[in-house]
């Protein structure tokens, strides 16, 4: 890294962390163009189909179709970039980029491998250092932001549908954000801190230490509420394709189109990560006290990609809810779960555990 | 009286709503699975260019006029099919010839032009079922397509030659014998 850093003429650090920027970023923005191919394939096998597997490298080489997003991306770029005449220009413009800066920017905070020093130096797997006093209230924060990118979209296309979509989007996601942190802060009150290296310490290596049987119910809140808050079905009320055309997305095509869709997986790949943080123990190896760094970042990415996967898996099982039923979902029971949760492990807290 | 419609008592296993989604995933997942392991060849997609359907007994695909050992075509030109076409596709012109030899029996008289308008063809089989010699089968070749209209106007020798890769024939564009003037019969 010395090296690499005086032949660039940075600082180590600047180069340590640009280094952090592109694998961080370059790998979530990877993995969610690779996620919308799992998707396609894993929803055709769900349904006994077969997918997309035709897309070829120079026509011959075929890799299950894996090059589809390629493709698709290709396609995407060529496509016509139409704005709608009555379309609020600034806006349109701006909506991609909102909708797809929070999903990226919530990653930051999270360790996706345990900490190592080399030449004196200490060097963090996560984009900001450990004890930068965000902590994990810092992608809960940006998570809030996500509901820009859905409602500007909306708003900024003119369209009734589009507004619809994005509305009641916004509705799900601020009503289940409630839920949301009451669950998480029942984490950071257990852990005693809301770092996420504390969270990830405190659990430690034996899986029946981690959040996850501690607060099973704090969990399922917060796994529900990831769905309400990366609008995937069954609660995609911002798209609810049946009913309202495309939603929030009708009037967008081509490349801002593909943002759009990329920024939804990119939201479920943060959201995947969180949830390995907070209840799966992040980068713990189960039942190995001291893993070495790249087993640490393995362990951290069969998390994520599991749960990301669960949500492909949740989509493909599920129908979409109701509006009325999402809200008493989300007012009725996640609220008062959550609640629940929380009150009963500062009883627990309380007494002496 | 409409129809009394059974309200669905739920358990209270079903009321919370976690259990029956996790019984949901359970099924998606075993289709997943099961889908996953089965060889591409046993799922139910036929992955058309590389793989093709094998059509059942019976069907009726691309015609093919059948031919005698030497070659020589066994439609007697009787018109029957042209008859019998409900689309009207069929268009015969007959014509006599003279050399009369042992696998053509004593008919003197064959097509000199036999075409199916392909375009117009329903394969009904309607054809195949009117012809009193068995020379006209419908059979499972179901890729009838073109990029031209005039191409898809089968000739006698097109037809004759339809099934000929699948048979492992000769194609032909020959009769065996030559055809002869229309005698004229003094009366």
């Amino acid at each position: 890294m010395d090296k690499l850093a005086s032949l660039l003429h940075t600082s180590p650090a600047i180069a340590w962390m640009v280094a952090k920027l592109i694998i961080v970023f370059g790998g979530v923005f990877s993995l969610a163009a690779l996620w919308t191919w799992v998707e396609r394939r894993g929803s055709a096998m769900i349904q006994d189909r077969i997918g997309p597997n035709r897309a070829a490298l120079f026509g011959k080489i075929k890799i299950l179709g894996l090059v589809q997003p390629l493709a698709d991306g290709i396609k995407f770029f060529f496509k016509e970039d139409l704005v709608p005449h009555d379309a609020n220009k600034a806006l349109f413009w701006l909506a991609p980029f909102l909708a797809l800066v929070p999903a990226l920017m919530g990653f930051a905070v999270i360790p996706f491998g345990r900490s190592f020093v080399s030449g004196g130096q200490e060097y963090h797997l996560a984009l900001l250092d450990p004890g930068n006093g965000m902590g994990l209230l810092y992608p809960l924060a940006i998570g809030g932001m996500a509901v820009y990118g859905v409602l500007v979209a909306a708003w900024s296309s003119n369209n009734k549908w589009s507004i619809l979509g994005g509305m009641r989007a916004s509705a799900a996601m601020v009503s289940y954000e409630i839920g949301m942190s009451l669950a998480v802060v029942t984490i950071f009150m257990t852990t005693g801190g809301y770092d996420p290296s504390e969270v990830i310490s405190a659990q430690g290596h034996l899986p029946w230490a981690w959040n996850i049987v501690r607060q099973p119910l704090g969990f399922i809140v917060f796994f529900t509420c990831m769905f309400a808050e990366t609008n995937r079905l069954p609660f995609d009320f911002a798209e609810g394709e049946s009913e309202i055309v495309a939603g929030f997305n009708t009037e967008y095509g081509s490349m801002k189109f593909s943002l759009l869709a990329l920024s939804e997986y990119c939201h479920l790949m943060t959201a995947s990560a969180l949830m390995a943080t907070l209840y799966f123990g992040g980068w713990q190896v189960p039942f190995v006290k001291d893993p070495t760094v790249m087993l640490s970042v393995a362990s951290f990415l069969v998390k994520m990609l599991f749960f990301a996967w669960v949500f492909v898996w949740i989509r493909w099982t599920l129908p979409r809810f109701r509006y009325d039923q999402l809200m008493r979902l989300g007012w009725k029971a996640m609220l008062p779960l959550s609640m629940v949760n929380l009150i009963f492990h500062a009883w627990r807290m309380s007494q002496g555990h | 009286m409409g129809v009394v419609v059974k309200k669905v008592e739920l358990s209270w296993l079903d009321r919370t709503y976690v259990w029956p989604v996790m019984v949901g995933m359970g099924i998606t997942i075993q289709h997943f699975l099961k889908q996953l392991f089965t060889p591409t060849a046993k799922r139910f997609t036929i992955q058309y260019p590389d793989m093709k359907k094998e059509m059942p007994e019976g069907y009726r695909g691309l015609h093919e006029l059948k031919r005698f050992e030497d070659g020589a075509i066994k439609c007697v030109a009787c018109f029957m099919c042209q008859e019998a076409c409900p689309a009207r596709c069929i268009s015969i012109e007959a014509e006599e010839f003279s050399d009369l030899n042992i696998t053509q029996g004593f008919e003197e008289k064959r097509p000199a032009k036999f075409s199916i308008d392909m375009l117009r063809c329903i394969y009904c089989g309607m054809c195949e079922e009117a012809c009193p010699k068995d020379a006209i089968w419908l059979r499972k070749d179901y890729e009838v397509a073109a990029y031209d209209r005039l191409s898809m106007q089968f000739g006698k020798w097109d037809l004759m030659n339809t099934y000929t890769e699948v048979d492992g024939k000769e194609s032909i564009s020959q009769d065996p014998t030559p055809s002869v003037p229309r005698r004229t019969i003094a009366l």
